[in-house]
């Protein structure tokens, strides 16, 4: 009798436990504070991704609680390091989800980690933008996944507008990288878009992952004597490219994506970039008062110049302010239809709408690389490249 | 006339990847001497050949990072020659007693058990090598500092990079050098007696420990000067460096015919040269297949390789 009884008391405990994880979870906010989650990776190997896009979102946290916070609450961050790890993503969501209840979330850098963060937000019903992941079918998981970023098919196409309007070239070769989506995505949007706009891809060559030796493909694109050179890769092959191109006495510029962004890119390339162009998210040399305040601030707080992943960052805490605050409520489906009719928000890495897709409408900087400065040379619209 | 000068076009573009397969080439044989070395001596494919030349790489870095030669700021300022001597130097040194010291720990103590116990250990080693490397050195990429400055000479109606050109004299030199010494020295004939009869040798007196600790060591020598000639012309360490040019100068050597000095160098150089040729005709994609169909092929129609004698089996 005893032991029945003791069954049915832990039944009962078991019951209340799971009733307890299925139940609804927090409203988000108190009197005092709005709960916003944050998830990047500041461990593993894209540590410096998210290291500097946590940095920017804490600039811009600082600033608005300083000012007054959100409709009169302060905001409280709440971020979750996810290790350069798709499973912590998920992690990560479920914890800011249903243990900490945040009202709206921003993460993550890499897409990858945002396809496995996304959909538990979704299950939710919380909103969640992501600051920087560039593939296409990341906003694509439900209605309640935003972004702020450009996509890559507009930076590939964006480039090709570049080479064929400002350079005026007729002729351009490709090198990317078969091994990489990035690359190979970026260099077929490139490709058809400077053919329709009736240049010619003289050569298209590649190499694999993890190679040094880029002597072939140079000679191979060498001899087809393109007017321009676009190599959609990361900033470590860059320098390297770049040198053996400059061997070979190949002296027209280089044009790449934001995959060139880097302190390091400099350094490990000398002058064999000089010249040299590649779109980024923003301008670190931007006339816009705006940047110039954002600039200063990063610097004196963190000692450095913000990269784009840090402007992207601290936009994102503005994109989700404003959110909150065209809502005039702290409810999540109110603040989602909010995020959704975005309309010319102005933030450091331009002005821009979130479309239907949830997507951002948004300009590309295109920079020249003049000693050791990312000088802009102009802003390339969305308009110009459809 | 545009036949011609498409023509003209055609042949310098040409030989502009032969100069490229050339500078290529003269790296795979500096490493495949060292295959080849080892394979003559011990009938042993001693695999931490390719981490032996990664380290040799890193080794020439750490001393410009220290003397604050730092190649990863935007001053980096250029290292002293001197520098650059004693880094090739400390570099090859170090890889010589590295070199010696595995034989010595790794393969020394299995020298009776069976090849394929020795062939697992070897792997063993490069596993290991390629681990405290990412350990020690950091799996990030490194930039390697400026030694000297990269630039462009003009020879006619080609333009190579001046390190592929210092690569292409300095690997000569080192292979001559080797050469010679194999030929005409005392310790070099008792080399050469080791790999053709091990007991033997002994019995004549011998010092055969000895012997193929030095056949290892310079070996090793040879890969570290490898290392470091690459590093100058594609400046970027990685621990894993050493993977893919391991397997390229392994079959140079046995392309060569493996235990010949000279047929790893001939190897080195077709191998080089026949990779840039079918990257330019055809495809960049394909070139990497080139070496493992010539693998195949040699296996196939000349398994003692271009220049190696068809000897009998070593037990």
């Amino acid at each position: 009798m005893r032991k029945a009884l003791a069954l049915v008391l832990v039944c009962l405990a078991l019951a209340v436990f799971f009733a307890g994880c299925g139940s609804k979870i927090g409203p988000g906010y108190d009197e005092k504070e709005v709960y916003i989650g944050l998830f990047v990776s500041t461990s593993g190997e894209i540590a410096t991704f998210g290291t500097d896009t946590k940095n920017g979102v804490e600039l811009a946290v600082e600033e608005i609680n300083k000012a007054g916070g959100i409709n009169g609450k302060q905001i409280k961050l709440i971020a979750y390091d996810t290790a350069s790890k798709a499973d912590e993503g998920k992690t990560a969501a479920t914890k800011l989800a249903t243990q900490d209840g945040v009202l709206v979330s921003m993460g993550a850098v890499a897409s990858g980690i945002s396809l496995a963060a996304a959909p538990e937000f979704q299950k939710y019903g919380i909103p969640m933008v992501s600051p920087s992941s560039t593939n296409p079918t990341v906003t694509q998981v439900g209605d309640h996944i935003f972004r702020i970023c450009y996509l890559d098919d507009f930076q590939g196409g964006a480039c090709a507008v570049f080479a064929s309007k400002d350079l005026k070239a007729k002729k351009a070769a490709i090198l990317q990288n078969q091994d990489d989506a990035y690359s190979t995505g970026l260099a077929d949007f490139f490709e058809a878009k400077f053919k329709a706009l009736g240049g010619e891809v003289v050569a298209k060559e590649s190499y694999k992952k993890g190679a040094s030796d880029f002597k072939t493909q140079v000679t191979n694109i060498k001899g087809k004597s393109p007017e321009v050179i676009f190599v959609p890769c990361y900033y470590n092959d860059v320098a390297l490219i770049a040198k053996e191109f400059r061997a070979q006495d190949v002296t027209v510029p280089l044009l790449g994506g934001d995959g060139w962004e880097s302190d390091k890119l400099i350094p490990s390339a000398g002058s064999a970039l000089e010249g040299s162009y590649f779109g980024n998210h923003y301008s670190q040399e931007d006339d816009n008062p705006k940047v110039k305040k954002f600039v200063e601030a990063y610097k004196a707080k963190y000692g450095n110049v913000p990269s784009s992943l840090a402007a992207l960052g601290y936009d994102v805490v503005y994109v989700v302010k404003e959110g909150i605050e065209k809502a005039g409520d702290f409810d999540r489906k109110k603040i989602r239809d909010a995020l959704a009719g975005l309309k010319a928000f102005d933030g450091v890495t331009g002005k821009f709408d979130i479309d239907e897709n949830r997507d951002a409408r948004k300009p590309i900087s295109m920079l020249k690389i003049e000693g050791e400065r990312f000088a802009p040379v102009r802003q390339i619209k969305p308009e110009e490249v459809q | 006339m545009q036949i011609l000068l498409d023509n003209a076009d055609f042949a310098s573009r040409m030989l502009q990847q032969v100069a490229n397969g050339l500078t290529k080439g003269s790296v795979y044989a500096l490493v495949a001497v060292g295959y080849t070395m080892v394979y003559g001596v011990l009938a042993l494919i001693n695999f931490a050949h390719s981490d032996v030349y990664m380290l040799g790489a890193y080794f020439a870095y750490y001393p410009a990072r220290w003397l604050g030669y730092m190649p990863d700021t935007a001053e980096k300022p250029k290292a002293p020659f001197w520098l650059m001597g004693m880094a090739f130097l400390g570099a090859m040194a170090a890889c010589a007693f590295i070199g010696a010291l595995i034989e010595r720990l790794a393969y020394r103590p299995l020298r009776n058990a069976s090849r394929l116990a020795a062939l697992i250990t070897a792997i063993g080693v490069s596993i290991f090598l390629q681990n405290v490397g990412q350990m020690a050195f950091g799996a990030d990429p490194k930039s390697f500092p400026r030694y000297v400055d990269q630039s462009s000479v003009n020879l006619g109606v080609i333009s190579v990079g001046n390190t592929s050109i210092l690569i292409i004299v300095v690997a000569f030199l080192m292979m001559a050098a080797l050469h010679l010494f194999v030929q005409k020295t005392r310790t070099g004939a008792a080399m050469r007696a080791c790999a053709h009869d091990m007991k033997t040798a002994r019995l004549m007196g011998i010092n055969v420990d000895a012997t193929i600790s030095i056949t290892f060591a310079l070996g090793s020598a040879m890969a570290a000067v490898g290392g470091i000639l690459v590093a100058m012309d594609q400046p970027r360490l990685t621990p894993t460096m050493g993977l893919l040019m391991g397997l390229k100068a392994f079959v140079a050597a046995v392309l060569g015919g493996i235990g010949s000095i000279p047929g790893a160098a001939l190897g080195g150089i077709l191998l080089g040269v026949a990779e840039s040729l079918v990257g330019g005709l055809w495809d960049t994609t394909y070139a990497e297949a080139v070496s493992f169909v010539v693998l195949i092929v040699v296996l196939l129609v000349k398994p003692s390789g271009l220049l190696g004698r068809a000897g009998r089996e070593k037990v």
